[in-house]
């Protein structure tokens, strides 16, 4: 008796258990000052503010931070993507295949690169590179773009992202917010954040 | 590919043979004209307020083309189709969305999708689409659907209610049949809707100045884009969407076979618009190929570029056709995309895009020396372009210079 009991109480501890969320799926508070790595990768950042790190990933080596919600204002990682890999997951690998990072893939053709993921991944018409012009990023020579689109919820979200490709991956940090009012707002922090963005 | 293409034609041809025969006869007859309508009854005046508020949100929307001459174009388009009377109770709206559509509210709302204006070869390709749309409106099917889906979502909610008052296996196994049979009619109503639309397009073209037999070759030039596009992305059969029981359209070649019956033969001699289409259209032509190029669907884009090229070669299709080439970067593609870039600037020097094309082309290829030339043509050309900066990065001598 005293042994079902508690072979019960463990079966509905193991229960509860994988029914609570996470510690590691859930949206997590990325303090000021303190340097993590992002993107489950060797690149980290020191934030300048408090940020907060979306749960769950658009694909393999990303990770999304925002203030407000993503619709707001999102931060994007991308951390090392591979020769032969799109930025993000594939939704549907046959019927919608997404532009691939190769190995002949320049850096003034990445704004094309995530002009072709985010045309295919969010459905969205327009798209427009505004300015692509060389930066040091993560201590390599990278591109330093700009972006305008208008997306499925009819709002413009204006863009900024840098990218470099160290030894033939890709590493890249994007911000994408509305460009009325929510794009001037948190652009500053965004460079902060990209400015402390450094390889381990 | 081909022979499921063929499959379907036949089979469209199969069954829609009783279904010709009845539009043959109503095909010439156009229903009168009934001047300004007006909404009437509670359902049709509150999808046309809905209809109102919807268009309100359109006008501001940004992915409205705001270009006067285009948007008048194509209502001249329309107008040309359907008549001057007729055509006065819409409003035209050209939207940045390359996709094949254009649709039609209540209202008399007319969406133009920047995709299906790219597909168009001529003034009666598109005047045929048009009319197919001005054919729902006229007939007034939005409301009839909204009636009809009513209807049979109304029944089989009492049919779930009676069913669970006695839960045998022979009553549920009876609602199943039910529902089925509720949603195949609903289908089947929105295909005999299509099929009516279809046939007013065609009348519409028939009593117009332009040629109607425009009509069955946009769906023949449909089939075969869906047919590349499947074909490059390896898929074992093209996605005709059309020969399920679920289909809301007549299938595309059914289509193509009775529109191509219904044409009137001596409309077959008349002006197709074409050049004066292209006219309009080549201000606009290079953001549209662009649009669909990033849409990463290299056998649509590439089956586009060549029905274009139909009418001829332009620079701006040889450069669209490098960069689509350019942008899918195996190293075969990259030596093609070369010779695209370079037979646009054969048809015009001065388009700063084809050396940048062929700049980047060439050095994947590693081809340095005319990379570097190219590039640097392309800096002289446009010395303030929005990737000057990066570029000038890639030309060692113009750094020294």
């Amino acid at each position: 008796m005293t042994i079902r009991n508690l072979s019960m109480s463990a079966v509905s501890a193991i229960l509860v258990a994988s029914l609570l969320p996470s510690p590691a799926s859930a949206h997590g508070l990325r303090e000021m000052g303190e340097t993590v790595e992002v993107a489950d990768s060797n690149m980290a950042v020191t934030p300048s503010r408090d940020w907060n790190r979306l749960s769950g990933n658009i694909g393999r080596r990303t990770e999304t931070w925002t203030l407000d919600g993503g619709q707001l204002n999102d931060v994007t990682f991308y951390g090392g993507i591979e020769i032969g890999d799109p930025l993000v997951r594939e939704q549907n690998r046959r019927q919608e295949p997404l532009p691939k990072f190769t190995e002949t893939t320049l850096l003034i053709e990445i704004p094309e690169l995530l002009e072709g993921t985010y045309r295919t991944y969010k459905s969205i018409g327009t798209f427009e590179t505004l300015s692509a012009e060389p930066i040091r990023f993560l201590g390599h020579s990278g591109v330093l773009f700009t972006y305008e689109y208008t997306d499925v919820d009819e709002l413009t979200r204006k863009g900024e992202a840098r990218a470099s490709i160290i030894d033939g991956e890709l590493y890249m940090v994007t911000f994408d917010a509305p460009r009325l009012h929510y794009f001037e707002q948190v652009i500053g922090d965004f460079r902060a954040l990209a400015d402390s963005s450094r390889l381990e | 590919m081909f022979r499921f293409a063929l499959a379907s034609i036949v089979t469209g041809l199969l069954s829609c043979a009783s279904a010709a025969g009845a539009l043959a006869q109503s095909a010439p007859i156009l229903p009168p004209y009934q001047g300004v309508y007006q909404p009437v009854g509670v359902d049709e005046i509150g999808i046309w307020q809905e209809d109102d508020e919807g268009e309100r949100r359109l006008a501001a929307s940004p992915l409205v083309i705001r270009d006067e001459r285009l948007t008048s174009y194509v209502k001249d388009v329309l107008c040309s189709a359907v008549g001057e009377d007729r055509c006065s109770a819409t409003r035209v709206y050209i939207m940045r969305e390359p996709t094949f559509n254009a649709t039609m509210s209540p209202n008399g709302t007319m969406r133009v999708f920047s995709g299906l204006l790219l597909r168009m070869r001529s003034e009666a390709e598109l005047a045929a689409i048009l009319g197919h749309e001005f054919g729902h409106f006229e007939s007034r099917h939005s409301l009839n659907i909204f009636k009809s889906q009513r209807r049979g979502t109304d029944l089989l909610a009492w049919g779930a209610l009676l069913a669970s008052m006695s839960p045998s296996y022979d009553v549920r196994r009876n609602y199943r049949n039910l529902e089925i049979s509720v949603y195949g009619n609903l289908f089947r109503y929105k295909r005999d809707q299509e099929r009516e639309a279809d046939t007013l397009g065609i009348v519409y073209l028939n009593n117009s100045n332009l040629r109607p037999q425009a009509a069955s070759e946009v769906w023949q030039n449909l089939m075969g884009e869906i047919e590349a596009s499947a074909n490059s992305r390896g898929l074992s059969r093209p996605r005709f969407n059309a020969v399920a029981f679920t289909a809301s359209h007549p299938p595309e070649g059914e289509r193509a076979a009775y529109l191509s019956q219904l044409a009137s033969p001596e409309g077959a001699s008349r002006d197709d618009g074409a050049a004066r289409y292209q006219e309009v259209l080549s201000t606009w032509l290079p953001m549209f190929l662009d649009d669909q190029i990033k849409l990463n669907d290299f056998g649509a884009s590439e089956y586009i570029i060549e029905s274009l090229a139909r009418n001829g070669w332009t620079a701006t299709l040889w450069f669209a056709r490098g960069e689509l080439y350019r942008t899918r970067g195996n190293q075969r593609d990259l030596v093609n995309a070369a010779q695209f870039y370079a037979n646009a600037i054969g048809m015009d020097a001065n388009l700063a895009e084809a050396y940048r094309g062929l700049g980047l082309s060439l050095l994947k290829t590693n081809n340095m020396t005319d990379g570097e030339a190219a590039l640097r043509r392309y800096l002289e050309l446009n010395p303030d372009a929005d990737d000057a900066m990066m570029i000038r990065l890639m030309v060692p001598t113009e750094n020294s210079q």
